[in-house]
């Protein structure tokens, strides 16, 4: 399942379906809205080409590390503190490669797929600053 | 001709989401994006530096690929859809 959707997710029921044969070891990464002095937070995305990225990294997932199988739900509109943002469940025959193929959609999503958040405060709100891809970081 | 531009996120409180606008043949993406923004003072410093070119962290996309900002002087044609954004940040 690769989702953008403004709804949660039952996230055991994931777990149960990612069971495929020959698994050995499931993976959930959840990203989770943070207190940081915030009231709410605005999530939006450039949704068609958003979903076609999420669905390429999750091919490339399964084809780099073998993965048996990939969910990767990613929420938008309005969250509140402790809901689900992101959600990656990512299943595999063996530990190793579970962990590398949900630490490389995590790491895919946060460097170029187009969502954006926003943190509301009492005073209004701020963009949370993004990576760009355009040069290289400069290094000391 | 027409061609749609679409600006997400901080882009998209300044201009809108969606702008529709009737370019004749030949425009470049900097001159469309340029004149859309002049329309919007702030909107403009937020893209462009104070030489006129896109600022470095600027992301474009045409029929939803990225485009460098150096073919920015390509042109548009009918049907386009351009999308202006600021660096991600999801997940």
């Amino acid at each position: 399942m690769i989702s953008i959707q403004t709804d949660d997710v039952d996230i055991g029921s994931l777990i149960i379906a990612a069971k495929k044969h020959g698994t050995g070891a499931v993976v959930v990464f959840d990203g989770i809205v943070r207190d940081d002095d915030i009231t709410e937070m605005e999530l939006e995305a450039y949704e068609d080409i958003a979903i076609q990225e999420l669905e390429k990294i999750a091919k490339d997932a399964t084809e780099q590390f073998g993965l048996l199988h990939v969910d990767i739900i990613h929420r938008i509109g309005r969250l509140t503190v402790g809901e689900n943002i992101l959600i990656i469940i990512v299943a595999a025959g063996h530990r190793e490669a579970a962990y590398a193929g949900s630490r490389f959609i995590i790491e895919a999503i946060k460097a170029g797929v187009p969502i954006w958040k926003k943190e509301l405060t009492k005073d209004g709100g701020r963009w949370v600053p993004g990576e760009h891809g355009h040069g290289k970081p400069k290094t000391p | 001709m027409s061609v749609k531009i679409r600006f997400f996120a901080r882009f998209r409180e300044l201009f809108g989401a969606d702008v529709m606008t009737d370019v004749v043949a030949g425009t470049m993406f900097t001159s469309l994006i340029t004149m859309i923004a002049k329309k919007n003072p702030e909107g403009y410093a937020a893209i462009f530096d104070e030489t006129g070119a896109f600022h470095e962290f600027v992301i474009l996309m045409k029929n939803g690929k990225r485009i460098e900002i150096a073919d920015a002087a390509k042109t548009v044609v009918d049907g386009d859809e351009i999308a202006v954004f600021p660096p991600v940040a999801g997940g």
